[in-house]
């Protein structure tokens, strides 16, 4: 029809143009960093301002600053301390943004963290003596179902009788706190002589290796095929995602007369993959490794964490399923309308957020405490600041992982921060709490900053309120 | 005598638009002015800036000859200029007093004394209210809660208020969009008896019927800028509409004779629940056949919503049935009804319609996503999904920068047509499957869209009809009705009144059934409905 309509309303004087043209622009990507970087500029400026006003001396806010940035990065191990730091920060968080993009604020991710980490605790020792290729995964799946489980419940109850998640999950968290006091002092307490309350060690084939660990651990040819078969798993994604992108970019030749090579191309570079590393690696890590200091508590879990963040942007944005969980986030009023359960996603929703949150526990479980067990006393706060985390990255994977490894470095150099300066470590939850407030409340950065144009509408549905 | 309002030079500019350029406008002393354009053209921002809620960025504003500077509508409030906005600034659980009063409260003498324990004098107020509904004939009872009025009550309640306030000058946008054409007609004749005792109106509709019904004088606006101002004797409704256009357009929908095949949609007494769980759909038994397009016609709020949710599986059913294609779909769910060739354009398209922060691509595939070719197994096919939404939004001429653009940043005429781009190619899929006849449901497809775009949608919906879907449509807007359907069915009160046929129905006769009277009671029209 009217192609000769010069009416310009403010909808249609841009040219149309179909499919090119996408996201990833220069000014993007100031626009999705810039905010969050000014929040964080922003709240280390104030708080500089309150060191300062607190102990008189304008060197005291350099030494802080100082101080925190070699706690968190110079010192000796201080980089890799800062990463073990990030690790259940990334989990946490991603689980947050996953509640968050189904638009559920699940403030229980600490009491998940509990859950995961007794069942793991509990299913790490349970069974002595099977090898890590099935007794890690193992663990791992329980722990991501212990959370799973404890944030399943709200969810359902929002689902099917609308109590609001923020409540429920509170709560669930206090039953959480005195569930595992009870069952670590209980059941589950170790009944060797130690005079600790803990649970008992877990079995070695259920512990994540520690970085400087890997060749000892390779030595074991059941292990060499664990890490075989999980770099073959690996390639064989890769190897499929590009070959899909190949084959959108040109439709070559990958119908049925194609050879048998072309056709299974993935899987046999899977399986080539996996007995290069099972066969090369073992002897190749004996020879050079680069971690080898055996107080360096950097774990596999870093190289979860990062999968779990590709993950779940996949899943978000590449499946049917986090089409629906993203739906019933931004408007559940069109999820229905479209044929969508909502009972479903937003048991489903809360279910992958509390698994997430899980396998924080559970890592920390098997990959970072010291006796490999959960003890009584055993703080975390971790759950608390990955709602901060999760904003700071915008709920983006990607931004998480940036958002985790600054929390993780804070949390990490505060100790030699209150060392070096006499600034109470605990000036960085002041930071901390001002990044949340001014990624929360972006109004308040733009009018500090003079940044023109108002709330965007995809920055609205971040978090939906009680009424939500 | 210097006119009763003046803008001259009026320039607002927002972030990426020039929503009003050099805008002269002239309102005469006790004058209705009619102010005509298509959504987007300008004129609500116009008076805004009038009523004081904008600043212009350039332009001068006089009020009785006088330069003003408006700067809240506070201020326009105390220079006599009053406005009833679109949508009521009502508060419902309070009586009609008490919102007019709301912000103006007369107290009774004891202020000084108590200060801000002053009491609230009802009664002055009251008996105010009661001499201004006299005397400009606005039936209102002062003590009736105002969620309990009819819309065309609080309607008046809005009017009233602004005369409460002292207007000289009432700015009425698009007051009659809610109303019935006997409404719309009595609320005219209050118009011309505010005129004859000094009152000056501003008229904002988008509607050309009205405009010829009572203004004085036609302003038209597009693309932010006046494109003149005529006197009905000297306007004709095809010149008005090319001057809103800026083309010309073809007002009457082109349509063929009807060739209805078999009942594709059937409901026999089908009764559903509102929110409140009052009864708003009571024994409706309707029949909707394949080729041929329904009309369902009624004032807002008598049961069509609840229908239209019934029959798309959005909303329970407590009683009767509903058969498509011959099976049971009662208490189908929404996924089986569109697997069952159900296409829906939902009356509210940001509620239902569409994800506004996700891209025109998510909101194409809204409904398909989880069957081929847009996905296999779990993963998304974006590549197909793509190639499928930049062909529909070429084909349905939506204007966007491209297929990544949120649908929450297009016009609503372009949103639209992304829902009609969806439910219809969707039902193309279904042309030619035996014994499963594609049904349309579409709700008030063209609310608050411009002509262009109206034209655009009304010629898609007879294309379905014509490759052999089933219409339902249901409308607040007579005209739609009209000229679109080949049968039409008045609901009132969650009833059906009547079926009439189309070619014969007159707009005296759907008025009246419109307002539940029933042809029996009926007097026949004692003069034939305008149509054109």
């Amino acid at each position: 029809m009217a192609n000769s309509d010069k009416t310009a309303t403010p909808g249609n004087r841009a040219p149309r143009s179909s499919g090119q043209g996408r996201a990833f622009s220069g000014k993007r990507i100031a626009d999705l960093l810039g905010m969050p970087l000014l929040a964080l500029a922003t709240a280390f400026v104030l708080g500089a301002v309150v060191i300062f006003l607190t102990s008189g001396r304008l060197e005291t806010v350099g030494e802080a600053y100082w101080g925190l940035l070699r706690g968190a990065f110079l010192k000796e191990r201080g980089f890799s301390e800062s990463l073990v730091a990030a690790i259940p920060y990334i989990f946490l968080s991603l689980g947050l943004a996953l509640g968050f993009k189904t638009g559920l604020f699940n403030i229980g991710v600490e009491g998940q963290f509990y859950m995961g980490a007794i069942a793991a605790a509990w299913a790490g020792q349970a069974i002595q003596g099977l090898p890590t290729l099935i007794h890690l995964p193992l663990v791992l799946l329980i722990g991501a179902a212990g959370g799973a489980i404890w944030a399943g419940i709200p969810g359902y109850l929002k689902a099917k009788t609308g109590a609001h998640e923020v409540i429920s999950t509170m709560m669930m968290n206090y039953v959480a706190f005195r569930l595992t006091e009870f069952l670590i002092s209980g059941p589950l307490r170790a009944q060797s002589g130690s005079s600790t309350i803990q649970t008992p060690r877990i079995s070695p084939g259920a512990e994540l290796w520690a970085l400087w660990d890997i060749p000892n651990r390779l030595a074991d040819p059941l292990n060499a095929l664990a890490v075989g078969l999980g770099l073959g798993f690996l390639a064989w994604m890769i190897a499929r995602a590009s070959r899909r992108k190949t084959k959108d970019e040109g439709p070559k030749n990958v119908d049925g007369n194609s050879s048998f090579v072309i056709r299974h191309s993935s899987i046999l570079i899977a399986i080539v993959v996996a007995a290069l590393a099972f066969i090369a690696l073992p002897p190749l890590t004996r020879l050079w490794w680069p971690f080898t200091d055996q107080y360096d508590r950097l774990h596999l879990g870093l190289v979860l964490a990062v999968l779990a963040a590709v993950g779940v942007w996949w899943l978000l944005w590449k499946t049917t399923i986090g089409f629906e969980l993203r739906t019933v986030g931004a408007n559940p009023n069109a999820a229905r309308y479209a044929g969508m359960s909502i009972t479903r996603n937003v048991v489903l929703g809360m279910a992958l957020s509390g698994a997430l949150a899980g396998l924080a526990g559970t890592v920390e479980v098997v990959g970072v405490s010291i006796c490999r067990c959960l003890p009584l006393f055993f703080s975390s706060g971790y759950g608390f600041d990955s709602i901060a985390i999760a904003l700071l990255g915008r709920n983006n994977p990607f931004g998480i992982l940036a958002s985790s490894f600054l929390f993780g470095a804070m949390r990490n150099g505060a100790d030699l921060m209150e060392l070096s300066s006499g600034v109470s470590k605990y000036i960085i939850s002041l930071i901390q709490a001002l990044v949340l407030l001014f990624v929360a409340a972006p109004a308040v950065v733009r009018w500090l900053y003079r940044i023109k144009g108002g709330a965007r509408a995809d920055e609205a549905p971040l978090t939906r309120g009680w009424g939500g | 005598m210097p006119p009763a309002l003046q803008a001259t030079g009026i320039t607002k500019r927002f972030p990426g638009v020039l929503a009003n350029d050099r805008v002269d406008f002239t309102l005469a002393q006790g004058e209705i002015h009619a102010l005509l354009g298509e959504n987007g053209a300008g004129k609500s921002t116009l008076m805004n800036i009038l009523y004081g809620l904008y600043q212009p960025d350039s332009g001068q504003i006089s009020v009785n000859g006088q330069p003003v500077k408006i700067v809240s509508p506070h201020d326009a409030i105390a220079r006599g200029i009053g406005m009833v906005h679109q949508h009521f600034m009502l508060v419902p659980p309070l009586t009609v007093t008490e919102n007019i009063m709301l912000g103006q409260e007369s107290l009774v003498d004891a202020t000084q004394v108590l200060g801000r324990l002053a009491m609230l004098d009802r009664r002055a107020a009251a008996n105010r209210i009661r001499e201004l509904s006299r005397q400009y004939g606005l039936a209102v009872d002062p003590d009736a809660t105002v969620g309990d009025l009819t819309v065309g009550a609080q309607q008046r309640v809005e009017i009233i208020k602004a005369l409460y306030r002292s207007a000289e000058i009432l700015i009425l946008d698009e007051p009659t969009a809610v109303l019935t054409p006997q409404e719309a007609d009595e609320l005219f004749v209050i118009m011309r008896g505010m005129v004859q005792q000094g009152k000056s109106i501003v008229f904002i509709t988008h509607k050309l019927r009205e405009v010829f019904a009572v203004a004085d004088t036609i302003s038209v606006m597009r693309a932010g800028a006046m494109v003149g101002s005529v006197q009905p004797a000297q306007a004709t409704r095809e010149l008005l509409a090319e001057m809103m256009v800026g083309r010309k357009v073809i007002l009457a929908v082109d349509k063929s004779d009807a060739h209805p095949g078999a009942a594709v949609l059937q409901t026999d007494a089908l009764r559903v629940l509102d929110d409140r769980k009052h009864v708003a759909v009571d024994g409706v038994s309707l029949t909707v056949r394949s080729g041929e397009i329904l009309g369902v016609a009624g004032v807002q709020g008598n049961g069509q919503t609840e229908l239209a949710e019934a029959l798309t599986g959005l909303r329970q059913v407590t009683g009767g049935t509903i058969t498509l294609n011959g099976h049971d779909t009662t208490h189908a769910t929404p996924r089986q009804l569109v697997e069952g060739g159900l296409g829906h354009v939902p009356e509210d398209r940001h509620k239902h319609g569409l994800v506004l922060s996700f891209p025109i691509r998510d909101n194409i595939a809204l409904c398909t996503y989880y069957r081929p070719p847009n996905s296999h197994g779990v993963a998304l096919d974006y590549p197909t999904i793509e190639r499928q939404a930049a062909e529909l939004v070429r084909v349905f001429d939506v204007r966007t920068p491209s297929i990544h653009t949120t649908a929450g940043s297009l016009s609503g005429g372009n949103q639209q047509k992304v829902i009609m781009a969806r439910e219809l190619s969707r039902l193309a899929d279904q042309d030619g499957v035996a014994g499963r006849a594609p049904l349309l449901i579409a709700s008030q497809p063209t609310r608050g869209l411009d002509v262009g775009s109206i034209e655009f949608i009304h010629g898609r919906i007879v294309e379905a009809r014509d490759r052999g879907a089933a219409v339902l449509l249901i409308s607040a807007e007579l005209d739609e009705i009209m000229s679109l359907s080949d049968r039409i069915a008045v609901m009132y009160k969650g009833a059906i009144l009547a079926t009439v046929d189309a070619k014969t129905a007159t707009r005296e006769q759907l008025g009246l059934l419109m307002a539940g009277v029933t042809p029996a009671v009926a007097q026949p029209g004692h003069k034939e409905g305008g149509r054109g």
